[in-house]
């Protein structure tokens, strides 16, 4: 096994950049900065507009930023600063060109600071440096999880919530800003309480427009980078704030049954209002039945990729007999399973659940032209529910097995000219290990790909992997059980045949 | 009728070996019936435990698994019976959960790796198959005739008696046990015909292995020295009878003394003392055996008379030391109310309590053995023609098991293996009598009708239909496969309307036919288990406490061990005292969450308040002053829960968690418990030391979380009522009518 694990890292060196090869330990390429670090002071940022999307239970931000280079020299690191406090929850952070979306994102890693440091930062690499005095129009999307928080905390079980936003009506830039604008989407209009800024520019601020609340145009040529200016909005969000902590997601690849089975473990988390008394059933009765809003998760939607079959739900102490599913249709129709959890889950309730699949492997695999024994496996990163409040996953392990004796293995994501909610490769984890199970001799090779903070923003996003797979591969199990079977019975047939009796003869 | 092709293969030494290939491909397809009849659970609902036992066995089969077996034999459970714990690992019988231990391992090793409960809910099917093989073993050691063991092994593998405890998900004791009872007779049977030491050793290590797996290993421990000893009283005593009975006893004592929770009960019981007694008694008959080799015979009879006497003086005068000084243990509750079953009701309500240890109705000997039963006569019947020393065996166990199974409904599984046996013997005697006998020669049948000629009527002159035609050979052994058919019809219904409901998980219809399933168990519980501390404690009526420790995994107050009579009366106290009572003993055990099972929405008759008397029984045994029965019945005894109830019961804990808020759900009309068919009074009962905390769909349970002491130092009743904005009740002047001032 070690041998092929060192032939793909060779392999992997030799290919695109873009291509990961699974074994590489990329954590490594982080750079440690100094406590006192500020970025050098060689852009000027022109014009900053940030929309901040809060219809989901998690922020969502798009930050479209010209970019100006005031130094005398070319240059291409750009630099994103962000509170220590929301550095760690930070997910699926993407930087483009937003004049040409279809040039691939940039490539942005995290910069290791010490803890102690109150502003971290994101390094952006530009492909191209760019020229003195020239400019670039960069789109910066990222999501800040577990940054809403319910307020009152605690609230009765019938009532609406309201979730809290705190942010700078200054955004945060490592550079001076002349002008800029913040744009606040909310999902309802009943909006109790949000700060009014005074002396930051003439009239009313925030404009409010149904829904949306703009913070700004300020005129900040004047104001040092690095300056906050804290606004509160507190919003009406009856609808749970879900958040997965882990999910485990197993992909199984079985050429032999021709089949690719899906197992995802969520350990979910309502992070809405906690409830004020305990729960009670009858109320909980009556609102359902009058069908009104709750904080409470009542059902998940999981659309599955079409022609999936088999589906089962379960949790640690058996089958949960609510859910119902409607099959898709090959080619395009997704089948679509709904849950019910057990029970309602409120603010603070947790609920653990697994929920598995299989698809028809043709869909998801074929043989790469002009080799013999190349595979490449196209499937979706993660899946996940699909809800108008959305959720957001602390952590994700998605591993796939593939079957035993794969080796060369490479792994990457699919780019397009739209964001797909993941990060860039930098920030995802990848080992490559042996997964033991049914009959196997030498292991499953099984990839493992951990990333923090996702959203399901990243649910249309797809791995490829690429694996040689040989004829003997395939052949290897039932060969080893026929040996298996014929060493049994010749070792029973020379038992049966000794004479061990004491008999006289 | 054969044609010739088929001779070739029915006849002659070629014969041998087509019929040897068919018999076991017929008991492998009796073990597949046996095994696939018990899987309606897992085909109608899932895999998964059932009932309460099983929970606690599969949470013991994880820690094995787990943790290995050393740690296994020294668990502490610190989760159970707060605050005590149990010795889990020295008050078990270990085999159940160690053969799926081992099962688990060594599939591991095949690397197979199958999920430990999937092995845990199949283990009583596949076991189940092999007991029926056991059983064509056994019953092949009693006739000559080759269908009985056949039959025999068909009977044993679908009759309700066995599958009552065997379906996928049962997973307890009784899975593995009765298999091994039967093979352990078969050892014994073996061993006592052929007088071999192997056998004898054989015998002993499934004793053994018995032991450790079943507490009813004390049916064997009494069934083989009675089977001794009534061959030594027919004067059968042979060297075979020693050398087995010798070999048995030694080494399945020691085998049975390896399990901690037996340890020496074995020679310190009276449960076990008839084993030892007769070890004792054959020594002597084996020594009298050998002097009267010596010996003339006068002498002989006075030497043995005098010998018998002295022996018995000395053994009766030892036991009965023995027993005054407590080394020898006395009989045990349960095996009193073996002898009376009015004793446990009386003495140890918490046995009575339990629905399996009733005695049996009648009806369930037909529902559990159908036609089997009316055979088993017949068939200890054809064991008296006979009477070799297996037939005395079987005839002695059939005696003792059948005035067990009446006793207890629960010993109704010791039953049905002997009647398999005698089923079959008698079935295989009539087919045999009518299939394969064949005509007498015409000589020895003309004589007789030359007489008849004489006399009698016309119609019996000449009799046409004989026992030997085809006519009555048809007709009887058609009668014989309706019978059959019957059977097979009759399991089959019994299994999967009766047998095969995990109780876990409720099965229902809904208008349309479609299947509707309740599952109130698992919700609240996993609930606790994901919403709840981990180190919450659970306070509910016994028979849940394997269930919660199981699938909430939260700590219990008291479970269906129930070694600790004390601590369940405690619970009762606490459930059917009133609310200021309980409160205390609530505090004292760290109780935090109180469940109820309720099914008074639903209709569900299983519930707490059906047997809330228990409670008040259980608890009364311990404070009677402070708990009475009488209290919760009527004036004109009545057992009610509605406007008519008596204030003790409606002011108990139990009543009150029981009905609390349930009033509102019916809106403004009257609330309607379905189980009892009674009205509910007009206003719902008030809690104020606890708090509805979670209550699942179908209010099958309700939890309950304890309440904290109160920030003000009030008590729970004036905080709450304080907090409704009721006035405190000042004690206010006795007014007398207003009267009108006149002046």
């Amino acid at each position: 096994m070690r041998l092929f694990a060192a032939a793909a890292v060779v392999c992997g060196l030799l290919l695109p950049s873009s291509v990961v090869c699974a074994e590489s330990d990329l954590s490594s390429t982080r750079v440690q900065l100094p406590n006192d670090f500020t970025p050098p002071q060689v852009f000027k940022n022109l014009n900053l507009l940030r929309n901040t999307n809060l219809e989901k239970g998690y922020v969502r931000e798009t930050v479209d930023v010209v970019v100006e280079n005031v130094d005398d020299k070319p240059q291409r690191e750009y630099y994103l600063p962000f509170p220590a406090d929301v550095f760690g929850k930070i997910g699926g952070l993407e930087v483009r060109d937003k004049k040409s979306p279809e040039k691939g994102r940039f490539d942005a890693e995290a910069i290791e600071t010490d803890s102690s440091n109150d502003i971290n930062y994101y390094v952006v690499q530009f492909p191209d440096a760019l020229a003195p005095s020239s400019q670039i129009t960069l789109r910066i999307s990222y999501s800040v999880l577990s940054s809403l928080s319910p307020l009152p905390a605690t609230i009765h079980q019938s009532e609406q919530q309201y979730l809290a936003y705190t942010f700078s009506a200054y955004a945060l830039s490592a550079y001076p800003v002349d002008n800029q604008k913040t744009k606040l989407k909310l999902p309802s209009v009943n909006v109790p309480d949000y700060t009014t800024t005074t002396g930051l520019k003439s009239g009313q601020d925030p404009e409010r427009q149904g829904s949306v609340y703009t913070y700004g145009p300020y005129e900040t040529a004047k104001v040092a980078p690095g300056t906050q200016y804290p606004v509160t909005v507190r919003y009406e969000f009856t609808k749970p704030v879900l958040t997965a902590h882990l999910l485990e997601r197993d992909i199984e690849v079985s050429h032999w049954g021709g089949n690719l089975a899906t197992e995802e473990r969520y350990w979910l988390r309502n992070n809405g209002s906690q409830l004020e008394k305990q729960f009670s059933r009858l109320e909980w009765t009556v609102s359902t039945y009058q069908g009104f809003p709750t904080s409470a998760l009542r059902e998940l939607t999981f659309p599955l990729k079409p022609g999936s079959v088999d589906p089962y739900f379960t949790d640690d102490i058996g089958n949960v007999s609510t859910s119902r599913f409607r099959p898709g249709k090959v080619p395009n129709r997704d089948g679509s399973l709904e849950l019910r959890p057990r029970f309602p889950i409120f603010g603070g309730w947790n609920y653990s659940f697994r929920i598995g699949w299989n698809n028809d492997l043709s869909l998801f695999l074929r043989k790469a032209i002009g080799s013999s024994g190349t595979y490449i496996l196209k499937v979706p990163f993660i899946e996940g529910p699909k809800n108008p409040e959305g959720i957001q996953y602390e952590k994700v392990v998605v591993r796939v097995i593939l079957p035993e004796g794969a080796r060369n293995v490479q792994w990457e994501t699919i780019n397009g000219a739209t964001s797909n909610g993941l990060p860039s490769l930098s920030q995802i984890h990848s080992e490559l290990n042996d997964h033991k199970t049914f009959m196997d001799t030498l292991g499953r090779t099984a990839l493992t790909l951990t990333i923090e903070n996702l959203s399901d923003e990243a649910r249309s996003s797809e791995l490829l992997i690429s694996y040689d797979y040989t004829l003997w591969d395939g052949l290897r199990k039932p060969v080893t059980i026929t040996a298996g079977l014929f060493t049994v019975f010749v070792a029973l047939w020379f038992v049966g045949s000794l004479d061990v009796s004491i008999k006289k003869r | 009728m054969a044609s010739p092709s088929l001779d070739v293969l029915l006849k002659g030494n070629s014969s041998r070996n087509v019929r040897g290939l068919l018999r076991i491909i017929i008991l492998c397809t009796i073990a597949a019936a046996a095994v696939s009849s018990r899987l309606f659970s897992v085909i109608r609902f899932e895999s998964i435990i059932h009932e309460f036992d099983p929970w606690f066995n599969f949470r013991a089969t994880k820690y094995l698994v787990q943790h290995g077996f050393y740690k296994f034999w020294d668990w502490f459970d610190d989760r159970t019976w707060h605050p005590l714990g149990r010795v889990t690992g020295g008050t078990l019988y270990p085999g159940l959960m160690v053969t799926s231990g081992v099962i688990y391992h060594v599939l591991r090793f095949l690397t197979i790796p199958v999920d430990i409960r999937n092995i845990c809910v199949l283990l009583a099917p596949g076991f189940s198959g092999l007991t029926a093989l056991a059983m064509y073993l056994l019953t092949n050691e009693m006739s000559s005739s080759p269908s009985a063991g056949l039959l025999a092994a068909v009977f044993m593998g679908i009759t309700p008696g066995y599958i009552s405890r065997s379906v996928a998900g049962s997973y307890d004791n009784e899975a593995i046990a009765i298999f091994l009872l039967v093979f352990t007779f078969y050892l014994w049977i073996k061993a006592v015909k052929n007088g071999s030491i192997m056998w004898g050793t054989l015998a002993a290590l499934f004793y053994g292995y018995m032991v450790s797996a079943w507490g009813g290993y004390v049916f064997i421990t009494n069934l083989i020295p009675l089977h001794v000893f009534v061959l030594l009283c027919m004067g059968r005593y042979t060297s075979r009878v020693y050398i087995s009975y010798t070999t048995w006893y030694a080494l399945g004592t020691l085998a049975s003394m390896q399990i901690p929770f037996v340890g020496f009960l074995p020679i310190r019981n009276s449960d076990h003392m008839s084993a030892l007694g007769v070890f004792g008694l054959l020594q002597l008959v084996a020594f009298a055996d050998f002097v009267r080799g010596f010996v003339p015979g006068k002498q002989f009879q006075k030497l043995l008379t005098a010998m018998i006497l002295i022996v018995f003086g000395f053994a009766l005068l030892g036991l009965v030391l023995l027993t005054v000084s407590g080394v020898i243990a006395p009989w045990s509750g349960r095996f009193y109310s073996l002898w009376d079953t009015g004793y446990a009701k009386v003495h140890i309500p918490i046995i009575a309590s339990v629905s399996e240890h009733q005695p049996t109705a009648w009806p369930a000997f037909f529902f559990d053995l159908n036609f089997l039963i009316w055979l088993f006569p017949a068939g200890v019947y054809l064991c008296f023609r006979q009477l070799k020393d297996e037939h005395v065996f079987v005839v002695i166990y059939a005696v003792l098991s059948s005035y067990f199974a009446g006793v207890m409904v629960r010993l109704m599984l010791t039953l049905t293996p002997v009647v398999c046996v005698a089923a079959a013997l008698a079935v295989s005697h009539i087919l045999d009598t009518y299939l394969v006998a064949s005509k007498p020669s015409e000589a020895s049948e003309t004589k007789p009708t030359a007489d008849n000629n004489q006399s009698g009527l016309r119609s019996t002159r000449n009799p046409v239909v004989g026992v030997y035609s085809y006519l009555s050979k048809f007709f009887i052994s058609a009668m014989m496969i309706v019978y059959l058919l019957l059977f097979v019809s009759h399991c089959t219904w019994v299994t999967s309307n009766a047998y095969s409901s995990p109780s876990v998980v409720l099965a229902s219809r809904m208008p349309d036919g479609s299947q509707h399933i309740i599952d109130d168990y698992r919700e609240a519980y996993y609930w606790l288990r994901q919403n709840t501390p981990a180190n919450a404690k659970i306070m509910s009526w016994w028979d849940y406490g394997y269930q919660i420790g199981g699938m909430a995994d939260r700590p219990t107050l008291v479970d269906n061990n129930t070694w600790n009579n004390t601590h369940i009366a405690t619970v009762g106290k606490a459930m059917s005292s009133r609310e200021e009572v309980s409160y205390p003993i609530l505090r004292q055990h760290d109780v935090d969450y109180v469940l109820v099972v309720f099914g008074g929405l639903l209709g569900y008759s299983g519930d707490d308040i059906n047997k809330f008397l228990w409670m008040v029984r259980i608890a009364e045994g311990i404070w009677p002053d402070e708990v009475k029965e009488r209290d919760y019945f009527t004036a004109r005894g009545e057992y009610r829960v509605d406007d008519e109830a008596t204030p003790t019961m409606r002011n108990s804990l139990m009543y009150k968690m029981s009905y609390y808020n349930f009033n509102s759900l019916f809106g403004g009309g009257q609330a309607v418990d379905r189980v009892r068919g009674a009205r509910l009074p007009a206003e719902g009962p008030q809690l104020t030391t606890v708090e509805e905390a979670f209550t699942s769909e179908n209010w099958i349970i309700r939890i309950y979380k304890v309440k904290d002491l109160d920030n003000f130092g009030r008590d729970h009743s004036s905080a709450v009522a304080f907090d409704k904005g009721h006035k405190k009740k000042r004690a206010t002047k006795k007014k007398g009518p207003r009267v009108l001032r006149t002046e």
